[in-house]
Formats: C-alpha cells, sequence, structure tokens
C-alpha cells in the first residue's frame, strides 16, 4: 500500500496543513478585495456624505489647504479649455448626487478605467478625493462658503 | 599652446562658478534662516510657497488686511504656532515676496493715522 491516507499523517502535521492552508487563503483574498471600494476608497467618506457644493469645498481647500489647493489648480491650467470645463462639469455631476449615488459612482470609478475624463486628466478630481486629510479640512470648513463662487476654480 | 589657451578658459569658468554661488543666494532659504530666528520651523519650501500664497491673496484682495492675512496663516502653520509667530511669519513673508504690501503691515501698527 503506496497510497498515502489521511489517518497516516500525524495529528501535529494536519494542523500545520490547516494552518498553511489558512494562510494561503488570507493572502489569496485581499487581491480580490482591492478592487471594490471601501467607505474610504476612492472616494473619502466625508465628501461621500457632504452637502457642500464643488465650490464650497474649494474654497475651503484654497483657505485650509492652500498648497494642496495651488497644486490643483496649476495642474487645472495646463489643462486644454475643454478639458477643464469637462472638470468642472463633471464635479457639479458629483456633488449633486445622493450619498448612495456618489457610494456607487465610486465603486464605478475604481473599475473603469475607460471612463473619458479620467482618461484626458487623470487628477482631475484629485483635490476632492484624493487625500482624507485635505477632505477633512475641506467638509470642515465648507458651509461657511457661498455655495455657488465660480472664481475659486481658477485660484 | 593650445592646452594653455585650455587651461586659462577653464580657470576663468571655475572662478565664474565659484563667484556666482554667493551672488545669488536662494532667497528661500533666506527666508527659512529668518523663520529659525523666530522658533518657526517646518519645511522649507512649504514655508515659502505659504508665504508666496499669502502675498497673492494680499494682492488680489482676497485677503484685504494683514487681519486677515494673520486668520489665513493661523490656519496653516503647525498646530503650536502662537500669535507672534504668525504675526513674525507675515511680515516676513512680505519683506521677502511682496515688499509693496508695506502698507498693510503699517496700517495695523498705526490704527489712528
Amino acid at each position: 500500500m503506496h497510497r498515502l491516507r489521511l489517518t497516516r499523517i500525524p495529528l501535529v502535521s494536519r494542523a500545520v496543513i490547516a494552518v498553511l492552508t489558512g494562510a494561503f487563503a488570507a493572502t489569496a483574498f485581499p487581491a480580490i478585495g482591492a478592487a471594490d471600494a471601501t467607505d474610504d476608497y476612492p472616494i473619502p467618506h466625508r465628501i461621500i456624505v457632504t452637502t457642500c457644493t464643488a465650490e464650497q469645498i474649494l474654497a475651503a481647500a484654497r483657505d485650509f489647504a492652500p498648497i494642496y489647493y495651488e497644486r490643483y489648480v496649476i495642474d487645472k491650467h495646463n489643462k486644454s479649455p475643454e478639458v477643464q470645463q469637462a472638470a468642472i462639469d463633471n464635479a457639479h455631476y458629483f456633488f449633486s448626487l445622493s450619498p448612495q449615488d456618489r457610494r456607487a459612482y465610486s465603486e464605478q470609478m475604481v473599475t473603469n478605467f475607460a471612463d473619458p475624463m479620467t482618461a484626458s486628466w487623470p487628477n482631475w478630481a484629485k483635490v476632492f478625493f484624493n487625500n482624507k486629510g485635505v477632505s477633512a479640512k475641506e467638509t470642515e470648513n465648507c458651509a461657511n462658503y457661498p455655495p455657488d463662487d465660480t472664481s475659486v476654480w481658477d485660484g | 599652446m593650445k592646452y594653455g589657451k585650455l587651461s586659462a578658459l577653464a580657470s576663468i569658468m571655475t572662478a565664474a562658478v565659484m563667484l556666482a554661488a554667493p551672488a545669488h543666494a536662494d532667497v528661500d532659504t533666506d527666508f527659512a534662516n529668518q523663520l529659525h530666528t523666530y522658533g518657526i520651523y517646518g519645511q522649507r519650501d512649504y514655508n515659502a510657497w505659504l508665504a508666496k500664497i499669502t502675498c497673492k491673496r494680499l494682492g488680489n484682495g482676497l485677503d484685504s488686511s494683514a487681519e486677515k492675512s494673520a486668520v489665513f496663516l493661523s490656519h496653516n502653520l503647525p498646530r503650536g504656532t502662537d500669535t507672534a509667530q504668525t504675526w513674525q511669519f507675515l511680515a516676513a513673508a512680505i519683506d521677502t515676496y511682496c515688499p509693496e504690501q508695506q502698507p498693510v503691515l503699517t496700517a495695523v501698527a498705526e490704527p489712528n493715522r
């Protein structure tokens, strides 16, 4: 009898095999999980639930995260007028959504790399989505600014 | 002969490089050194950019007075920076990057004139 029977394997070895199988499963599953959106990724929770407009968020960024804001405006000004306008339109669209729809949008965002806005300007929403610390400052202060002052798009 | 010419040229160029360095000290470094005398540290480039943005805001009227600049700075300087340091930062920023804004500081110092 050369066949390996489970009963022949000592108990300790079986425990080792069980642990190794578990470890393998643990390393295999996060890879699958990483393609999903979470409560804070790619769009921070505070941005999902805020009632501020894009303009209010930008005004708060200008005053409370000025260097991050300046970088964004400089980056924006290096794009064509069409791409700049598309970014503004996209932001208006996003902030017009309910939290549930923003969450769905966030889910879409991690999987849809063919989105034309992202393709023409990958960082178009950086000032809104990319940094949890910055979005915390933005959402904490945005309510104190006028909702439709479009001058904030140009620093 | 040819070698002599080359070496003469090389020494002139070396001299030019050596003399140019002290003549153009970096403004941002000078600013950082000044901040250090007030006990304000942090990243040199961050502080320099913050100072330039402060000037820009005074220039385009977003901050209409030195008090408003100080409020802006108080949100963006490291936690623990006190009021005196905030004003020292503001004065140094204006001196270094936008001396034409000096009147906003004088207006605070002499409110009744």
